[in-house]
């Protein structure tokens, strides 16, 4: 009976090490959890991307506090940051709640990839909440919503958060200086018509590009017409108006002077779309950097 | 029976004394297992994790030797190289980082970085006085590099070097016939004078003989018109279409030797290659 007894007891010491492992494995996993995000942010600071990616991911379900889960959003943000993921970027950095130490950050990047990834609208709202620890952040905020009022051309907006530039921050000054040139250039853009356009070059091939601000295409557009006039005119005066040469000749002027024309009307929207990118360019960049140089 | 048992509470008695983590010396066993089983990737991260938990030296460098390893067999030479730049600050011995160097020229030139590796290899020298700097292998690399930089006379310079110092037969090397590149200028002064010139000189007769039927068609056209009182026409259509295709025709030719010189130059170099290949074998 006795030797039984042992004999269950010995049997049982394996289930309980096996219990005793378990709790000791689960009162282990914040430590766990702190050292495997240690160990993404290593390999994130060798620029090993991808590997920092998947030790994330492999941490997810390891996560017990809320905490835990903002460091974890935090540097899957960050990651896709610098990788250009910039959909999955604010995603997860606009995520991360307000007790952590990585909010400002967050609300601050998360903002930019939010306006850079097209989403104006929302990106304003965001901004109009980001954290402001003291007067240079509060610049560094109105900064940025001037930038979307400017990519958003709503210069009204921009008058009245261009009213907290200070120009002392070394940080700022650069940039809140070009938001001021930016500011009248775009004010002062010309709104070309494409009607127009399309007009002036009906009355003489090529103008109506010349108008839109493009006068090699311009040029370009008018030597072929010219010279398939010309011929046209040769073909007429020559062979007469049944003639094969004139109604070839003409068919092609005809061609020519219609797809001029209605290449003139593009043409406004290709320049009114260029220099709108050109400046969008512009206006996201000196947002970015003040952002990287205060909170890097 | 009772051996099995007391096998599982050893088992057991262990893992929890290590509070359930892997020594870094059974991560480096993981990091081997996962490289062997051609999970590189897997395998990289976990090679970065003996890294990141300071292990000794002689696991770290295990660690970085494997590290490179799974990049190469992932082909990611750009990133191996970045990498190994990173490594080779830290204070390992001399040999060590000898041996580092000599892997990342490797991987430079596998990434096609052939400047960076040659550059590389200048460096060796002076950051090695001591050092066998110019291995066969290192000298393989540099006429490898060379050769796919057209710099042929340096590259055979290099080649003879590397024949002396296996003690084999200097006078047989594939530099003595050097390949006979094109010249791009002659091309385009002969398509400038004569019709489809170029494209002849550049072994496609096919397209000498399209630019010649075009362009004659546009001569044609003109001077017949012309005779015909159609000078409009002559001008605007003959002239015109003589005119873009001649000078289309020029600048076509310039292309073909250039893509000819690079066919040349890759047959050249493969050539080098079994050839170095061979006497490196030996």
């Amino acid at each position: 009976m006795v030797k039984k007894l042992l004999v269950l007891v010995g049997q049982a010491i394996p289930f309980w090490f096996l219990v005793f492992q378990s709790q000791t494995i689960r009162a282990q996993t914040p430590a766990d959890f702190g050292k495997e995000w240690r160990f993404a942010q290593y390999l994130s600071d060798k620029d090993a991307f991808p590997e920092a990616i998947y030790v994330l991911e492999q941490l997810e379900p390891l996560i017990q506090t809320a905490a835990q889960k903002d460091s974890l959003v935090y540097l899957r943000g960050w990651l896709a940051y610098t990788t250009k993921e910039l959909t999955v970027a604010h995603q997860k950095l606009l995520s991360v709640s307000v007790s952590s130490p990585f909010y400002a950050r967050s609300r601050y990047f998360g903002a930019y990839c939010l306006v850079f990834a097209g989403n104006r609208d929302s990106a304003r709202v965001v901004m109009e909440t980001l954290p402001i620890p003291n007067s240079t952040f509060r610049e560094l905020r109105a900064l940025q919503l001037a930038g979307v009022a400017l990519l958003q051309r709503r210069y009204e907006d921009f008058d009245q958060h261009r009213q907290a530039f200070r120009y002392t921050s070394y940080a700022l000054v650069n940039e809140q200086n070009r938001f001021n040139k930016y500011d009248s250039t775009l004010r002062a853009e010309k709104h070309r018509s494409p009607f127009v356009a399309g007009l002036y070059s009906a009355i003489l091939p090529g103008l109506g590009k010349v108008y839109a601000g493009k006068p090699k295409q311009g040029i370009a557009a008018f030597l072929p017409i010219l010279s398939l006039g010309l011929l046209t005119y040769e073909g007429l005066r020559k062979d007469g108006p049944r003639s094969t040469r004139f109604i070839g000749f003409g068919s092609l002027f005809t061609l020519f002077y219609v797809g001029n024309i209605w290449g003139s009307v593009l043409s406004v929207k290709v320049k009114r779309n260029e220099f709108k990118r050109e400046y969008d360019n512009k206006i996201l960049f000196d947002m970015h950097i003040p952002v990287r140089s205060l909170l890097n | 029976m009772i051996t099995r048992y007391c096998l599982i509470c050893i088992f057991l008695c262990v893992a929890c004394s290590t509070n359930g983590q892997l020594l870094p010396v059974n991560q480096l066993h993981l990091a081997d297992s996962l490289a062997r089983a051609g999970r590189f990737f897997e395998a990289g991260i976990a090679y970065e994790r003996v890294l990141f938990n300071q292990p000794d030296s002689t696991a770290q460098l295990a660690a970085v030797a494997g590290k490179i390893g799974c990049l190469k067999q992932q082909g990611r030479f750009a990133a191996a190289v970045q990498y190994i730049n990173g490594e080779v600050t830290n204070s390992y011995s001399d040999s060590t980082l000898l041996a580092l160097r000599h892997d990342q020229i490797t991987c430079a030139y596998l990434a096609g970085q052939f400047e960076n590796s040659l550059s590389l290899l200048e460096r060796l020298p002076y950051l090695h006085p001591d050092g066998p700097t110019e291995t066969p292998v290192m000298s393989v690399v540099r006429i490898l590099s060379l050769n796919e930089l057209q710099r042929w006379p340096e590259a055979a310079e290099a080649y003879r070097k590397l024949l002396a110092n296996n003690q084999s037969d200097t006078l047989s090397t594939p530099y003595r016939q050097l390949p006979r590149l094109k010249s791009e200028q002659k091309a385009i002064a002969l398509s400038t004078f004569i019709p489809g010139g170029g494209q002849f000189y550049a072994g496609k007769p096919g397209e000498a003989m399209l630019s010649i039927l075009v362009e004659s068609a546009g001569l044609y056209f003109g001077v017949t018109n012309f005779l015909a009182g159609y000078y409009l026409s002559a001008w605007g259509v003959g002239a015109a279409t003589f005119g873009s295709f001649h000078s289309g025709g020029i600048r076509r030719a310039e292309v073909l030797v250039k893509q000819y010189n690079a066919r040349q130059a890759q047959q050249f170099n493969a050539k080098v290659k079994s050839e170095l290949l061979k006497q490196v074998g030996q």
